[in-house]
């Protein structure tokens, strides 16, 4: 038996006859740190949508810690979601009615009731973050890497196991992106969460630890690339 | 407290902003439909009120009598009735058509002959009367109703004569009649068109004389005592009263006429649901736009481990706070309007120059409102029911959604 904390198993997807994944097989494990790279349109939102099961697959199966979850109904998904996964997106990440502090305590009230342990956690990782003070501040004031910043907090909210980080530096300039990068980076080692971080960057790419490519609807190891090449 | 309703706050009342322009709206339009709603069927329901006791008032609660027919031995079932647990007075009356002239103007009321003594034991004669004084109505005398003293012109003091239809029989017998001269002691209005119209009261006295009854009676009125229903009085003293004498309440008496103001209020409720329904349009379309809007959002909650059908809830919750909201606002300005009706009435007729006409048609010195627990309760229900059937469309849109489908459209 494997230690993957959610594994995808020949993975086929399809939209419209259009084959955008082909016999995608790979997993991720505790503390590891992992990054998909890939032309645009590639699939790689697409993939890991369909791990966060956000989406289903069109052929293969999906294991979270070995169980299929075929089985599995919308409540026990959006559950295992909220424990499991914390999210951070390219754009539009923050709840525009909510306030900064309110927005890092949200998937917390998703899934429990907000204790004062869970306040000061959200102000801890916001210092974490150099944010500090900025809990009752509008998020339509926060710049773009205050509002990236804000998101990676809020995926840590939870003390989830897998980061999934979609291209979250996408929208930024190249020196914050960096800080923002290594403020992930630092909060999943930190916290002890996996990531898996979608990027163009193949700098950030290399500081994971797996790198993959996905062209042509297949994902292939970095390393193996290299090897093949 | 619950995601979903933290959520659906939220939206309706962001952190940092004074007010949303949107929920103001929604909350506004719906307070403006609950309260025109609420004052009107409390204006209704205080017309209603006042019709129903001027006919109470009139008329008693129970009246018994034989089909038109004569009762001869009043006096029996005159006790009968008395030795009910229920009743608190008896009153006998009879009555029929006579000519009534006045200045060689003539007229056929229903002349009214009543007891007076009992008479205002079980009815309110002495409220109604508008000019003279019962005090001097004896067998001499006549009480018109308003209508008809002014269709025949006459006054307090004046002298009227009565022919009744003994009298033309003994005409026919080319014997001479001369009328019955009573001398008008008193004229009153209740307010109610059909008691107003065309009646007159005498002495029973007078008018067994006028007609030949003797000792005989058309009926007798009751009064029950508080709290008695008088449709089920009647339903059980019915049971021992000999046919064709009969007891009929006064809804019974009026039951056409109570059906119209009950239709009549059910069709101004009908009339001014549709301010609510624009209400709830607007609202439906405000959150349609915002679903449309918020479409990444619901697919980022999904993201964060909310399901689609808990975003679709939120704005079920959202039509139902505007609901609530809306509805305490209206019925509290309503509350308010109601109280200082009178004055902002007044204001209105004075500037409109509608003074007269409003107190000859409506005859109130003041407009009548009431309501109850229950009455606010109904516009409160039916407000928040069709604002959380406006929150039901775009939350059936919003559970249409999918998730991947929605966090890719930004």
């Amino acid at each position: 038996m494997n230690d993957y904390i959610v594994e995808l198993e020949d993975i086929q997807k399809k939209f419209e006859n259009v084959l955008i994944l082909k016999d995608v097989s790979f997993g991720i494990k505790e503390r590891e740190t992992i990054s998909i790279c890939g032309e645009s349109g590639a699939g790689k939102t697409t993939l890991i949508n369909i791990m966060g099961l956000l989406e289903p697959p069109t052929h293969g199966t999906i294991f979270w810690e070995g169980q299929k979850t075929i089985t599995y109904g919308i409540e026990k998904i959006s559950q295992l979601r909220a424990k499991i996964f914390g999210y951070i997106f390219q754009r539009c990440n923050l709840i525009p009615e909510l306030n900064v502090i309110e927005n890092i305590l949200f998937p917390k009230r998703i899934t429990s009731k907000i204790r004062t342990s869970d306040i000061e956690f959200a102000q801890q990782l916001l210092r974490l973050v150099q944010l500090g003070g900025f809990e009752e501040r509008n998020v339509l004031t926060l710049s773009g890497g205050e509002s990236q910043r804000v998101a990676a907090v809020r995926a840590m909210i939870n003390r989830p196991r897998i980061i999934i980080a979609d291209e979250p530096t996408g929208s930024l300039d190249e020196k914050s992106a960096n800080i923002i990068m290594d403020m992930i980076i630092n909060l999943c080692r930190e916290y002890g969460s996996s990531l898996l971080l979608i990027t163009h960057n193949q700098l950030f790419a290399k500081k994971m630890q797996t790198s993959y490519v996905l062209n042509n609807s297949k994902l292939k190891q970095l390393d193996c690339l290299e090897s093949e090449g | 407290m619950n995601w979903c309703l933290y959520l659906a706050l939220k939206q309706l009342f962001p952190t940092g902003k004074k007010f949303s322009f949107f929920s103001t709206m929604s909350i506004l339009g719906v307070a403006l439909g609950v309260m025109v709603l609420f004052i009107v069927q409390s204006v209704m329901n205080g017309f209603q009120h006042e019709i129903r006791q001027s006919i109470v008032d009139m008329q008693g609660e129970v009246r018994v009598d034989a089909n038109s027919n004569i009762i001869h031995n009043a006096n029996g079932l005159s006790t009968f009735l008395k030795n009910q647990p229920e009743v608190v007075a008896v009153a006998h009356y009879a009555y029929g058509i006579v000519m009534l002239k006045y200045n060689n103007r003539p007229s056929f009321p229903i002349i009214k002959g009543i007891d007076l003594e009992n008479e205002i034991k079980v009815v309110e004669l002495r409220k109604f009367i508008k000019n003279g004084n019962i005090q001097d109505f004896d067998c001499e005398s006549i009480i018109l109703s308003s209508e008809l003293a002014n269709q025949i012109g006459a006054r307090v003091g004046n002298s009227v004569e009565i022919y009744s239809p003994i009298m033309f029989e003994i005409a026919q017998s080319d014997e001479i009649v001369l009328p019955k001269t009573l001398k008008v002691v008193a004229i009153y209005e209740t307010g109610y068109r059909q008691s107003d119209e065309n009646i007159a009261i005498v002495t029973l006295d007078t008018l067994q004389d006028l007609y030949g009854l003797s000792e005989g009676i058309h009926g007798i009125s009751l009064k029950l005592k508080p709290n008695i229903r008088p449709e089920k009085f009647v339903f059980e003293l019915n049971k021992n009263l000999t046919p064709p004498i009969h007891a009929m309440s006064w809804q019974e008496m009026n039951k056409d006429l109570l059906f119209v103001l009950k239709t009549e209020k059910t069709m101004m409720f009908f009339v001014l649901v549709f301010i609510l329904l624009v209400a709830a349009f607007s609202i439906t379309s405000s959150m349609t736009i915002s679903v449309v809007r918020k479409t990444h959002e619901m697919g980022l909650i999904n993201a964060l481990g909310g399901t689609i059908r808990q975003c679709a809830a939120c704005f079920m919750i959202q039509g139902f706070i505007i609901g609530i909201i809306g509805s305490m606002i209206g019925i509290a300005f309503g509350m308010v309007l109601l109280k200082f009706r009178n004055n902002i009435i007044s204001i209105f007729v004075k500037l409109c120059g509608v003074e007269d006409f409003m107190l000859k048609f409506y005859s109130f010195a003041q407009m009548p409102a009431t309501y109850t627990l229950g009455d606010i309760l109904k516009v409160i229900v039916f407000a928040v029911t069709i604002c959380c059937l406006a929150g039901m469309l775009p939350a059936k849109k919003v559970a249409k959604i999918k998730p991947a489908e929605a966090l890719r459209n930004e």
